[in-house]
């Protein structure tokens, strides 16, 4: 007993709760940190699983088909502590069109029977999100012969024929349409410079003349296309699958609206596993519908690895050269190193200060300026006087180029001077010594600078935001018409997909999938520019730390 | 390094020393364009901003003498059109239009019906649209419609056609009219006539009878002094009746019924006459001017105690004049007003910001009118001399000063001064309410919950990593931790706003509970670890209580959710929401502090750790070796050494923490409900600086108040962010140079 009390007493005095308090602090991060890829990593991983389509059947006999999504006891059920709490099911029983809602909430006490029949099948469509039902090879009005195997195998060549076609169509519509369109707008836009022109002579009128005659010549072009793409348009719509309801209701769907059937529950393993393969290549690289809700996030990856990329352009040569300067050139003394906290300090600036900074910079005064002096036929549209990638790229960089600045810092001083006297010693200029000797020693510290940059620039929104990012760019920066790269255009990001999808979006229900999976995705880019920044610094300490003594 | 410049014996054209001088050249440009260009930040927000404290400024562009206006008595009526070309001069006598360029009266056509008629009143009916009505000797009111066309000609010429037309007299009296007010609406015209004996009536003109065929006139009880002044509302509902003793009376006119007198109010010492009333634009600050010289705004507030529930309230005192005011001119775009006295003194004031502007004189003779230009870029004036003068006028920010950014403003329709943000709103005549208090007070809310979550945990789990934990475990944890601070904010503000928000709504008892649940959990498990036999702890080494820690708290955590409905049971009478509304008054809101405490805070976690933890491990560890081998245990070693000698750090930390917190813009933007309030609840949202610039500057107009105004937001978080970084990062230097040199 005695022994016990000398124990506790023990404990109190000598402080192990504090220390086991401590951990409870390291503990907590760790926990939260796990917790939220996990959350991320469940929600958005698991939507492209092609999950059991199940058919409920209700006591009041009406069937309900639909995906399982989730349960939780009913909220103010009534009398609590009456035992099991009643619960309630939620399903996605999809044809948003049709039911008015993507989901039901379905009681416990209310269901009869749950099956999970093989002839069900899912259809994605180009509108009003997912349906779900039988379906069968249909006329346009309506008749149908019953659904078998048979019949299945037809359904699937139809849509395979149907998608071939869409692709054509689309390449008409993006491709020559676009190009037609972008000709024809070039060529306006040239007339329009003419017409601004101080002095009108006969070569200018001449001139006006070949460009009107080109123009009539695109639009019968563009005439002919459309033509063509209409008769196109005409024969996808011809064939019609039957979709039949849980209802019993019948809906012909109209097969240029079908992007892709699966039945998931006549499905193995593998068949499912490539199916979940084929639905994640399809997020990854397609382009986003329904008001970003469904479809790919394509346009977002390629905006964000643009901008960066941009950034990084700009961000290196100047971050290099001012961390150059204040190490190597600037006389050291109280004026550089309160340059040097002031430029530290940047770093902590919030960024949607830097965002005000860019538009008012940026865009009004500088883009405003580039429109009157180079682009004066579009006006008043803007061209560079507007938001756009290479104003947030821009801004992005200033935003970084402290990151930059400090970490090659580093990376300088920690080159040992006597590399620097050898060099010296030897007969090297200056300039050679920088190039030659400490640049190269210092390579590690400045691509740590730039990643952590990148990373940086990968994960920021608010800046963008008054910068030139849109929900929905109509075409990618970078195409195939001169000049190629079109650093005026607006841009999609995947932070600012999130932002939009996941609170301006009028069915945000549905979209939770797709906002966990955009999630997943930037924070895969951010920690693994993190990590590599990481491991960079490490090697860079390891290869100093041996040298150095 | 300046023994490294190259020596001057090298040869002339040494393509190497060229090359170094080149170098030196580029890199000495490129690196201070790059800092100076990235400090310019700082100044060039500050060029946006200060145009808004930049005082305004009337210039006199043109005087012209009209002879035929010179000493006339009556009433008079001026304005000026858009571009300051065309005056317009109304009097007892004539209307006239002058050409500004040459001074030349344009020839105009005047309506018959106007000749042979004395004008012995005018009253100008607001709104965009110039109407006015007149009152004649006669006792009858004539309606006038008085502007200027603009015609393009077909060379793109502008050209200015001015026009008068004019009703049918419509006789309401015998006696002459000497004050009149009139008003049109939706529910037809009202006029409010004092004619000479003091008789006050309303003359009232139906919606579908705009000429005046069928007036409906019914006269008013004979007020206690002779009436000087009329102001009637667009709403054709309330009438206010400045009299000669120094009262306002405010007389309700209801659609139907007769007019019913509400109150009379003392506006000015007795004895003080009201010389002239007047609104502001949108008719519901009336203002009030006396022979005193004073002028003060006044509105209509609830009022309980008042019988009809409203009151006259005085809003604004503004700068008196010396002398008795004789005109008034509202602007047609802001709550200003212009106010001319009988000395020839001229007063521009700002209603809201309770600010006069400028005070110039005219001359020394009286102003008899004055008149905003339409854009309020300019006004005119007309004295007793027959003087006409227009003035250029430099007024673009008249609702922003300190004052209003950051003091209690009393906005019209507030029942008293407030702190209200309030940028847009549907209606034109509501001027936008720029209070950046709610604002600065929701950034420091929001910074405030997060920190009181993310301090304790950092600094705890700096502690634990720096001091307690086993060295492999420590290699592995920091870096997680530390990664936690590349993590977008977005995802963040994604997760607080669309999971937790929602979670927390439903999970709110499990939460009380875990704030129970986990430190008991820890205490039990140090004291369970502290008794387990050490046939057990040996398989752990010292330093890795973490990991033990790890399931035992995720259990807890879990054990609080699945027992949330017992929770809220047991606890809170089985919904918590009533129970918090009716025990404690906290209404809840899905997005609100608490969620964005543990977000930000989570955010801002990474943050102080990683500089906590580099201070706590700076501290040098022959000084903890010491106090180890003197007896100390590592906690009592930790507590009054190591944190003692970090603390600066510490403090360093926190501060960057709080830098990072107050400018942090998606989170909160996500996760609040972005309402501007002043409440300190944890239970209800705010709106942040940082978070109000992401959501306005998009619909700011480019140069106006709003822009300008979220700028000045922008210097805000920029000067306390850098001045909060700043001082941690001296302190920290400080303490580095401590132990480096110690």
């Amino acid at each position: 007993m005695a022994e016990r009390s000398k124990l506790m007493k023990d404990f109190w005095r000598g402080g192990e709760l504090f220390v086991w308090l401590t951990a409870s602090g390291v503990a907590l991060s760790l926990l939260m940190v796990a917790g939220m890829m996990t959350l991320i990593m469940v929600n958005g991983l698991g939507q492209f699983w092609p999950g059991t389509l199940q058919q409920v059947t209700l006591r009041s006999q009406e069937q309900v088909i639909g995906r399982l999504v989730g349960e939780e006891v009913i909220p103010e059920a009534g009398i609590s502590g009456t035992g099991a709490s009643p619960l309630r099911y939620r399903y996605r029983v999809g044809n948003r069109d049709q039911f008015g809602s993507e989901y039901r909430w379905i009681n416990e006490a209310d269901i009869q029977s749950i099956a999970a029949p093989k002839d069900l099948a899912s259809v994605e469509r180009r509108e009003w999100g997912p349906a779900y039902g039988r379906i069968s090879v249909g006329t346009q009005d309506g008749t149908t012969a019953s659904p078998s195997e048979g019949t299945w195998s037809t359904v699937v060549t139809l849509v395979k024929r149907a998608n071939q076609l869409r692709r054509r169509i689309e390449h008409l519509e993006r491709d020559e349409i676009g190009a037609i369109n972008h000709r024809i707008e070039q060529a306006r836009l040239a007339r329009q410079a003419l017409a601004l022109k101080s002095q009108q002579g006969p070569g200018e009128a001449e001139e006006d003349r070949r460009l009107v005659d080109r123009i009539t010549v695109l639009e019968r072009d563009y005439a002919a296309t459309t033509e063509a793409l209409e008769r196109l348009r005409a024969e996808a719509g011809q064939e019609v699958l039957l979709l039949t309801l849980s209802n019993g209701k019948s809906v012909p769907l109209s097969l240029d609206r079908v992007l892709a059937v699966s039945r998931p529950n006549a499905m193995t393993l593998l068949e499912k596993s490539w199916a979940y393969v084929h639905n994640l290549w399809q997020f990854v690289s397609g382009e986003p519908r329904e008001a970003n809700t469904e479809g790919g996030i394509f346009p977002a990856i390629f905006g964000t690895v643009l901008m960066v990329f941009l950034m990084t352009l700009a961000v290196m040569p100047f971050g290099v050269m001012a961390a150059v300067y204040l190490r190597e050139y600037a006389k050291q003394g109280p004026l550089v190193r309160l340059v040097r906290i002031a430029v530290n300090n940047l770093a902590g600036v919030p960024s949607i200060v830097f965002g005000v900074f860019g538009l008012a910079f940026f865009v009004y005064a500088l883009g405003g300026t580039i429109d009157q002096w180079l682009f004066p036929e579009a006006l008043p549209n803007p061209t560079f006087g507007t938001g756009g990638i290479l104003w947030a790229s821009l801004t992005l960089a200033l935003l970084t180029v402290p990151v930059v600045i400090v970490a090659t810092e580093e990376g300088l001083s920690a080159v040992p001077p006597d590399f620097r006297e050898g060099s010296v010693g030897l007969g090297a200029t200056k300039f050679e010594t920088i190039r030659h000797v400490i640049l190269p020693c210092a390579l590690p510290g400045i691509l740590t600078g730039l990643i952590l940059a990148m990373a940086r620039a990968a994960g920021e929104v608010a800046p963008l935001m008054l910068t030139g990012v849109v929900k929905l760019a109509p075409a990618l920066p970078l195409d195939e018409y001169f000049p190629y790269l079109h650093l005026d255009r607006k841009f999609m990001h995947l932070g600012f997909h999130i932002y939009d999808v996941g609170f301006q979006s009028p069915n945000v229900e549905a979209a939770k999938p797709m906002v966990y999976m955009t999630t997943l995705i930037l924070i895969l880019v951010v920690v693994l520019l993190n990590l590599a920044a990481v491991m960079l610094r490490n090697r860079l300490r390891r290869r100093f730390a041996t040298s150095a003594v | 390094m300046e023994r490294t410049r190259v020596p001057p014996m090298l040869k002339p054209f040494d393509i190497r020393a060229w090359l170094d001088r080149t170098a030196r050249s580029v890199i000495t440009v490129g690196g201070l364009a790059t800092i100076v260009s990235i400090l310019a930040i700082f100044f060039f927000l500050f060029r946006e901003v200060t145009p808004l404290f930049s005082p305004p400024s009337a210039k006199l562009s043109q005087r012209l003498s009209v002879p035929a206006l010179l000493e006339e008595q009556g009433p008079a009526q001026v304005a000026v059109d858009e571009h300051r070309e065309i005056a317009q001069v109304f009097t007892s006598r004539a209307i006239q239009f002058i050409d500004l360029k040459s001074g030349q009266p344009i020839p105009i056509e005047m309506p018959p019906q106007l000749a042979g008629q004395q004008i012995t009143a005018m009253a100008s009916g607001g709104g965009a649209v110039p109407r006015f009505a007149v009152g004649t000797a006669e006792g009858s009111i004539l309606l006038l419609k008085i502007g200027i066309t603009t015609e393009f000609s077909e060379r793109g010429e502008r050209q200015k056609h001015p026009h008068v037309r004019a009703g049918l007299p419509i006789p309401v009296t015998t006696s002459p009219i000497v004050r009149l007010a009139y008003r049109t609406g939706d529910h037809g015209t009202v006029f409010a006539v004092a004619s000479k004996a003091d008789r006050l009536l309303i003359v009232r003109l139906a919606a579908d009878d705009p000429s005046g065929d069928h007036p409906l006139i019914e006269e008013l009880p004979q007020p206690a002094g002779a009436v000087t002044a009329l102001a009637l509302d667009a709403l054709l509902e309330n009438l206010f009746v400045g009299l000669s003793n120094g009262a306002v009376m405010h007389l309700a006119l209801p659609e139907t019924g007769a007019p019913e007198l509400r109150a009379s109010y003392p506006v000015a010492p007795p004895a003080t006459a009201v010389t002239a009333l007047g609104f502001l634009s949108g008719d519901r600050s009336l203002v009030v001017m006396t022979a005193d010289g004073g002028v003060s705004t006044w509105g209509l507030v609830r009022h309980a105690e008042a019988p009809s529930g409203w009151t006259l309230s005085r809003m604004h005192v503004l700068h008196a004049h010396k002398g008795p005011v004789t005109s008034f001119a509202p602007s047609q775009r802001v709550k200003g007003f212009l106010t001319g006295d009988a000395q020839g003194n001229l007063f521009l004031h700002h209603a809201t910001s309770s600010q006069t502007l400028l005070r110039l004189s005219t001359g020394e003779f009286p102003v008899r009118a004055v008149a905003f230009a339409p854009k309020g870029d300019g006004f005119i004036t007309l004295d007793r001399a027959g003087q006409l003068s227009v003035y250029r006028l430099q007024n673009p920010y008249p609702e922003v000063t300190l004052g209003t950014l950051f003091g209690k403003v009393w906005y019209e329709g507030y029942d008293q001064p407030a702190h209200v943000w309030q940028s847009s709103s549907g209606s034109d005549d509501v001027e936008p309410k720029l209070g950046l208090l709610p604002l600065a007070f929701g950034t420091l809310k929001g910074t405030l919950y997060a920190l009181l979550l993310a301090v304790p945990i950092a600094i705890l789990a700096a502690m634990c990593t720096s001091q307690f934990m086993h060295q492999d475990l420590r290699a592995k944890v920091k870096p997680v931790i530390e990664v936690m601070a590349a993590l977008p904010t977005v995802v963040l503000g994604f997760l607080a706003g669309l999971w937790l928000a929602p979670l927390l709504e439903r999970m709110l008892p499990a939460v009380v509970g875990m704030v129970l649940v986990v430190p008991t959990l820890v205490v039990l498990a140090s004291l369970g670890w502290h008794l387990c036999p050490p046939i057990i702890t040996r398989y752990l080494p010292h330093g890795k209580e973490a990991l033990v820690l790890i399931p035992i708290l995720a259990a807890g955590i879990g054990g609080c959710l699945w027992a949330n409905s017992f929770f809220e049971d047991w606890w809170f009478e089985g919904n918590i929401k009533v129970w918090l509304s009716t025990h404690l008054g906290i209404q809840y809101d899905q997005r609100n502090a608490l969620v964005v405490g543990i977000v930000m805070g989570f955010a801002i976690v990474p943050v102080i750790y990683s500089i906590a933890e580099e201070a706590l491990s700076n501290v040098p560890k022959s000084q903890i070796a010491g106090s180890l081998a003197l007896g100390a245990t590592r906690w009592q070693t930790v507590l009054h050494l190591v944190l003692l000698s970090a603390s600066p750090g510490i403090f360093s930390a926190v501060m960057i923490g709080f830098g990072r917190a107050i400018g942090e813009t998606m989170i909160v933007l996500m996760a609040t409900g972005n309402t501007p309030i002043l409440d300190w609840s944890w239970a209800n949202g705010f709106r942040t600086l940082s978070a109000n610039i992401a959501v306005e500057i998009p619909e700011a107009p480019h140069g106006g108040s709003l822009y300008r105004v979220l700028f000045l937001a922008a210097l805000l978080l920029f000067v306390v962010t850098f001045v909060v970084n700043s001082l941690a990062e001296l302190v920290r230097q400080r303490l580095r140079d401590k132990y480096t040199h110690g």
